[in-house]
């Protein structure tokens, strides 16, 4: 059956805070956004790939990189379709359709919407390597400690809570169903979505009983007192994880500062910039990886300072 | 209450600022707005400002409760259902969650579906997006129950949903890695996804056909359970759903 994509692994990434991850996957998502030169986009999505193999998740994320390839693929031929702009014409349609113009295919366009498909995959990989190392508990008590609304936060903790007992609900149900002579699974579709209201209609009036006692759980632990609630487990910041953390944000100032320098930019239309970066951009590629990979490194050096 | 009003103010100015950067900015190309994350920072603004509303709404413990468990369910309910994809039974139950409870409710379950089960299918850019999605789809719910819509009503609803899903969904792929951003361009995006997209609207319609009553029904049945008044004392000692915002006559005890 379906199970949390997050496993318990013991890796420095893993021992890593949840804050640190979350600032790092928001920073890399900017940092992609931001980015517009395919060399700077491939080095970023290169770069993630230290955390996917010190976190020792590549299985799994090659399963999101599936994923992503199919994306990436409607990317670039939206974009060859669409844009009729840039000099470099490779093909061009004897018609015009009103209202559209006429249908062209021009390099520029397979090349930007190449490098797009690398700013996806940059972005899907760095979100594959939040989902696969934070805990959802702790993403939720970091939620909580960052001050988000706290009802929204713990109905999300619940909700999440439940999955694993509705989905045995479900099974029950389904069973009981079948035990009955229903069949569920080897019918035409229409019969299945049909029949699947046999397991859907207990499983709402079932569950809905539930909440009463959820609710009933809830008031005896005094909930809506208004006082402030205690953590069972919390989530400890030592001064080592103050820097973890804004070596998280460091990518997206990063990014901000380039943005402003004018590095990582890159001429698309309407005619393809030269490829070949100057001097000081050459510098900036291994500051990049640098900057977006120093979460490992800090992680390798939290360990040891644990250790001590 | 504060921190909701400067939510709204600022989403109000991004969403005006929308509108005028393109009118006054000539630059064709990239521009100076990067409209892939001016759209994410949107979502997430207009999500926040729900989730304050909520915060607000839910006064009890039984309505987190509730929509806890109806989130739950819609979410269990999008994973094993793969036979096609895009078909499955959450965004019925979104749409019913919203038509009973109210639109608060309505959005915190469409919200939650897309948060909890991409726990197991993956987060990603695109989660806001599929929140603020299926949360609109709640809320419009709730206030399309207004019109007093009957079975066939509902049927529509849900494959005009469908659409507008995906036309959501597709904003961030449109804003984030496509060139130019025209009129043009949205459109030929949307027809990418045009497949899923009718699958969605069909599996819908279906669910709602078949069994979007039934279902209404229940929850309607547990709406009332739930808000109940202690007739002997006005005014006070009250439990009331203020996410049931649609009305309806409420049960003394």
């Amino acid at each position: 059956m379906i199970s949390f994509r997050y496993r318990e692994k013991r890796t420095v990434i893993h021992k890593l805070n949840p804050f640190c991850k979350l600032a790092w996957v928001a920073s890399v998502f900017v940092l992609a956004l931001v980015l517009n030169n395919p060399i700077f986009l491939l080095l970023l999505f290169l770069s993630t790939l230290l955390l996917v193999i010190t976190a020792k998740v590549w299985r799994e994320w090659t399963s999101f990189m599936k994923y992503a390839i199919y994306i990436s693929l409607t990317i670039v031929v939206v974009n060859t379709l669409v844009s009729y702009q840039g000099t470099h014409v490779l093909a061009e349609a004897p018609f015009t359709i009103p209202v559209m113009g006429t249908p062209t295919i021009t390099l520029e366009a397979i090349i930007y919407g190449m490098a797009m498909s690398i700013r996806l995959l940059a972005i899907i990989s760095a979100f594959a390597i939040l989902t696969l190392t934070v805990n959802p508990d702790d993403l939720m008590l970091a939620m909580i400690k960052m001050r988000l609304p706290y009802k929204s936060v713990l109905v999300t903790a619940l909700s999440t809570r439940f999955v694993p007992t509705l989905i045995s609900d479900v099974e029950r149900i389904a069973d009981v169903q079948r035990s009955r002579g229903l069949e569920l699974d080897k019918c035409s579709l229409p019969k299945r979505i049909k029949r699947s209201a046999s397991v859907i209609i207990p499983l709402l009036s079932n569950s809905l009983d539930r909440t009463v006692q959820i609710a009933e759980a809830m008031e005896s632990r005094a909930f809506g007192s208004g006082a402030k609630r205690t953590f069972y487990k919390d989530i400890k910041m030592s001064r080592m994880d103050i820097v973890t953390v804004i070596a998280g944000f460091a990518p997206s100032v990063l990014g901000i500062v380039m943005l402003i320098l004018g590095f990582g930019d890159y001429q698309y239309y309407p005619t393809l910039g030269r490829m070949d970066l100057s001097g000081p951009e050459w510098t900036m590629l291994p500051i990049l990886a640098l900057v977006v990979s120093s979460v490992v490194f800090l992680a390798f050096l939290k360990r040891g300072v644990d250790l001590d | 209450m504060k921190k909701s009003r400067l939510f709204l103010a600022l989403i109000f100015v991004i969403g005006v600022a929308a509108f005028v950067v393109p009118a006054v900015s000539s630059g064709s190309s990239n521009g100076a707005v990067n409209w892939g994350l001016a759209a994410t920072i949107l979502v997430i603004l207009v999500i926040v400002a729900f989730f304050f509303e909520f915060e607000a709404a839910a006064i009890s413990s039984k309505e987190v409760a509730l929509v806890a468990m109806l989130g739950t369910i819609s979410a269990i309910l999008r994973v094993p259902f793969a036979a096609l994809p895009s078909v499955q039974p959450s965004t019925y139950l979104v749409i019913c969650s919203g038509y009973v409870f109210g639109p608060v409710a309505g959005f915190m379950v469409g919200a939650l579906t897309a948060l909890v089960s991409n726990f197991f299918l993956g987060q990603g850019p695109w989660t806001p997006y599929q929140m603020l999605a299926w949360g609109l789809l709640g809320v419009l719910a709730a206030y399309f129950r207004r019109l007093n819509p009957g079975r066939a009503g509902l049927i529509i609803f849900g494959i005009v949903g469908g659409y507008l899903y995906g036309w959501i969904i597709n904003t961030w792929y449109w804003t984030s890695f496509i060139y130019p951003l025209t009129f043009r361009t949205f459109l030929t995006y949307q027809l990418t996804s045009i497949w899923f997209d009718t699958f969605h609207a069909i599996g819908n319609a279906v669910f709602l056909g078949f069994f979007g009553m039934k279902t209404i029904a229940i929850l309607e049945r547990f709406r009332k359970r739930f808000s109940w008044r202690l007739s002997s004392e006005p005014g006070g000692a009250q439990l009331p759903s203020t996410l049931s915002a649609a009305g309806g006559e409420q049960q003394p005890l």
